[in-house]
């Protein structure tokens, strides 16, 4: 019954993306959160945290804390593009780091799943601090579908 | 990587990592290979690093941190670095699922040049034999006293 979830439904994508997180112990750990997944463009936000910072100096954030919260919503992004709730496992990712994200301000990450095959679910993520014509770090990743349907 | 600077007690690793938020977050340990010959980065296990309770699997984005940190260290310490090196881009290959258990990550500084130095680093958790992730980076490097950027 789950492969007939209507997944355009915002409602549907809200419930499913809530779960989805809800689930993860280190997307609670570092307060992850779902902002809007409404369409295919799957937005996520951290806000800051002074544990965040790889520069205190500088008052920069660590580039490794905007690639897990990426890894996490382009691993929802796929979830949400997928057919049911078949579960995925991280293949590769790649960050490029455009410049750092300063200190005291939050960071987005906007991911979209923009190809689907058998075995494999391609995504693509910016990641910013407020304007998306600024992006911080670029993400691309590939997800490998395991063919399991998540059990109720 | 024979480096003849590491039998000096340069740095205090523990400092290194405290003065690292995201580091120390992660409680990374900067160890002594067996060997005696290379540094080993070590993030303990802990309940909130799962990313996947029903395996149970670490979150792959803590993998993927401590060997990115690894490896900045690693550049750090090897280059003399007085500041974090700053990446330019990062890529990780995830070939086994992380178990609910401590990380080790051993770093191969492959290239250092004059402003970038480029790096890889595996990871394993019980077994040495059976990595579980494999990444590479490139860091911007700074000059340290200005000498190799004068040249």
């Amino acid at each position: 019954m789950y492969e007939q979830l209507d997944k355009r439904d915002p409602a549907i994508r809200a419930e499913i993306a809530a779960r989805f997180n809800g689930r993860i112990p280190y997307n609670q750990a570092i307060g992850l959160r779902v902002v809007d997944v409404a369409t295919e463009r799957v937005v996520t936000a951290l806000d800051y945290r002074e544990c965040f910072l790889g520069d205190p100096g500088a008052g920069l954030w660590h580039t490794a804390v905007g690639m897990a919260a990426a890894d996490s919503t382009c691993g929802l992004a796929v979830f949400l593009a997928l057919p049911g709730l078949e579960t995925i496992a991280t293949l590769d990712l790649r960050m490029d780091y455009l410049r750092p994200a300063v200190a005291e301000q939050g960071l987005w990450i906007e991911a979209e799943c923009y190809h689907v095959t058998r075995c494999v679910g391609f995504v693509r993520a910016t990641l910013h601090q407020g304007d998306r014509e600024r992006a911080v770090s670029l993400c691309t990743a590939a997800f490998m579908r395991t063919g399991k349907q998540i059990k109720p | 990587m024979s480096d003849t600077t590491d039998s000096k007690p340069v740095l205090d690793s523990s400092d290194l990592v405290a003065a690292i938020p995201y580091a120390a977050y992660l409680d990374i340990r900067i160890e002594q290979a067996d060997d005696g010959e290379a540094r080993v980065y070590r993030m303990p296990y802990r309940d909130d690093l799962i990313g996947s309770p029903r395996l149970p699997a670490l979150h792959g984005g803590t993998v993927a941190s401590l060997l990115e940190l690894a490896m900045q260290f690693e550049v750090l310490i090897a280059e003399a670095q007085t500041r974090l090196p700053y990446p330019v881009d990062f890529s990780i290959d995830y070939w086994r699922s992380a178990a609910a258990a401590d990380c080790w990550c051993r770093c191969r500084l492959i290239r250092s040049g004059r402003r970038i130095a480029q790096v890889q680093a595996e990871c394993w958790q019980e077994d040495r034999e059976r990595p579980i992730a494999f990444a590479r980076a490139d860091f911007l490097l700074r000059a340290v006293d200005g000498a190799s950027e004068a040249e």
